[in-house]
């Protein structure tokens, strides 16, 4: 068994049964026909009402006093994860710096933005600490300082496509990716990186496109009812938050990269991968590269082929609804229908992170009380609470994970066909691009419940 | 959309629901087909049941031997149901600890003093045993995997 070290999640999930691979699937096909047969003949989720929270909620939760607490706790919190991961004790699950990181912070804040909007905005400590700078500068200066160079059309939100890229390849590919000072390492790299950025282009405009994570949080959110609109927080319709997302260049990749880590992620713990990955590794050993490297190539081979395969797919189908006419360019296309693949990524995040975080979040609260896992500190006396694993059955998971899948998929069904609505002059010409959106996202949706049936068969 | 249209569209997803019945079902049967054999078994124990419990057939008790770190023939799965008590012992030619993840539990393993697990399988999933003179060398510490069934 060919396997990169993962010091973090000591459980790993049970396969789901082949019976709920094959209901869970059917479902999915019974849902599209079903969907096609009786959705609705007008858009409805372009431009949906807004309304802000009553009680004047909407104004103080954005407040400057809110939103200083919030960025100085993020800051806080970054500053203990750079702290634990040089100085603790370098394991993996026993080191705030990890556990926060990778488990806390990467998987729990989706289900956080999801449900409550875009609560990273808030806490970003980089967009704390640049908007604090800019404060102190603009004070210095006498007068506002506009940013030195114009955020570039064509950059769109490819650095975050990027950032995540990497992020995903320290976690999945990186032999030592989980040792806590390489976290804290990365971070402070990706703590420089991310300020000269907003020094260069603006610290707005870098939260907008470039800095990766406020990017990858924000799409996520915008499946929240929580929306801020003019410094004030309101409500609106479920899902409408996505299709005002703009389509900028590097936006598609964004989208593979997201599902095809996760997919990777999974595909790596099943059997056809332990039968092609030792082939690949014995390759780059050839190439004279020491085993522990040769393992590493091979899993970045493996993480780039999974994105490249979604990516491939996603653009074929565009050439399918290209045929359908009406002169559309399937790079239009691609990018008109990209948000439909948001709830499918959260379904991949929600269906494969499930367990992780219900088991490994604990670790946060130990953690907590003593983040350089040293023996003897006790902050908040939670330090020495195991991880109950009880928490939810194997059975439950796997009804939670299919149930995910199945959710992501009506989601991502409803806004690529309120999109084609808004598209197509013609009813007939946008049931007939459906078809195509439909093939990918039952592919992808298949993908994740085989993921989830062959991950450790 | 064409009337006809929309109760073809509903006719496929009937016939999606009834072909995904069809495959379960003759699922459920080949388990059950295959569970035919058991009864004769099942009424053996049920007789015994009254005799003394010494004369229950021995706990099956599986056994992982390290050789220089690593487990001879390969990384096995220890399986065991919800409930059940799962035995199993590590064997090691050198001094070692023998760890194992999620119930936690550490043993010490020697030469001549195997670790013997007993533990109850509360926790399904899928848990890696370890050791940690491995872990300390430098090398793949996975001695066994256990694996928890509902």
């Amino acid at each position: 068994v060919l396997q990169i070290a993962h010091g973090l999640g000591e459980v790993t999930n049970l396969p789901i049964p082949e019976e709920l691979f094959i209901s869970g699937a059917a479902v999915v096909l019974i849902v599209t026909f079903l969907g096609l047969a009786v959705l609705w003949p007008q858009p409805k989720l372009e431009d949906g009402p807004w309304r802000p929270l009553p009680l004047g909620l909407g104004r103080a939760l954005t407040s400057a006093p809110v939103e200083i607490l919030c960025g100085a706790i993020g800051l806080f919190l970054l500053g203990v994860v750079v702290w634990s991961g040089v100085s603790g004790l370098q394991v993996a699950n026993a080191n705030f710096a990890t556990v926060f990181v990778y488990v806390t912070f990467w998987v729990g804040l989706v289900p956080l933005s999801v449900l409550f909007g875009d609560v990273f905005r808030a806490f970003n400590p980089w967009r704390a600490a640049g908007r604090a700078i800019a404060w102190v500068a603009q004070r210095a200066a006498g007068g506002s300082l506009p940013a030195p160079l114009q955020y570039p059309d064509w950059l769109g939100r490819w650095p975050a496509a990027l950032g995540i890229f990497l992020f995903t390849t320290l976690e999945l590919v990186a032999g030592n990716g989980d040792l806590p000072e390489n976290v804290a390492i990365a971070a402070l790299v990706y703590s420089a990186f991310t300020w000269i950025a907003m020094a260069l282009f603006g610290v707005e405009a870098w939260i907008d496109r470039g800095e990766a994570f406020s990017v990858y949080f924000n799409l996520f959110s915008r499946l929240s009812v929580f929306e801020r609109r003019g410094g004030e927080l309101g409500l609106r319709l479920p899902l409408s938050g996505l299709p005002s997302l703009r389509p900028l260049p590097g936006t598609v990749p964004l989208l593979a990269v997201m599902i095809g880590s996760v997919s990777f992620d999974g595909f790596s713990e099943t059997p056809p991968w332990n039968d092609i990955a030792p082939d690949i590794a014995r390759f780059f050993e050839d190439l004279n590269l020491s085993p522990q490297h040769a393992l590493e190539a091979t899993f970045l081979v493996g993480l780039i082929g999974a994105t490249l395969v979604i990516y491939c797919l996603y653009r074929l189908a565009m050439l399918g609804v290209r045929s359908v006419g009406d002169g559309f360019a399937s790079g239009t296309l691609a990018a008109r229908f990209i948000h439909s693949l948001a709830p499918i990524a959260l379904a991949y995040v929600a269906a494969h992170y499930l367990t992780l975080l219900l088991y490994d979040g604990q670790r946060t609260w130990s953690l907590a009380s003593n983040p350089l896992g040293e023996s003897g500190t006790d902050l908040f006396g939670t330090a020495g609470r195991p991880v109950d694993y009880t928490v939810i059955g194997a059975k439950s998971a796997w009804y939670w994970q299919v149930g995910f899948v199945v959710l992501g998929h009506i989601a991502g069904l409803t806004l690529a066909h309120d999109r084609a609505l808004v598209m197509y002059d013609k009813a007939k010409l946008a049931v007939r691009s459906q078809y195509w959106v439909l093939v990918v996202m039952v592919v992808f949706t298949s993908l994740a419940l085989w993921l989830l049936w062959k991950a450790n068969a | 959309m064409s009337r006809t249209q929309r109760f073809g569209l509903l006719a496929s997803a009937v016939a999606i629901a009834v072909a995904a019945f069809l495959i379960l079902g003759t699922g459920d049967d080949e388990e059950e087909a295959t569970l035919t054999p058991g009864p004769p078994a099942a009424g053996t124990a049920r007789e015994t049941a009254t005799a003394p419990s010494a004369l229950e057939p021995p706990p099956v008790v599986e056994k992982v031997r390290l050789q220089d770190l690593a487990p001879v023939g390969g990384v096995k799965e220890i399986e065991a149901a919800k409930g059940d008590t799962i035995r199993f012992v590590v064997v090691s030619d050198g001094a070692d600890q023998i760890h194992l993840h999620g119930y936690d539990i550490t043993l010490d393993a020697g030469p001549g003093k195997p670790a013997r697990f007993r533990v109850k399988a509360d926790i399904e999933g899928i848990f890696e045993i370890e050791s940690h003179e491995a872990e300390q060398a430098g090398k793949d510490p996975l001695v066994a995997k256990l694996r928890v069934e509902p």
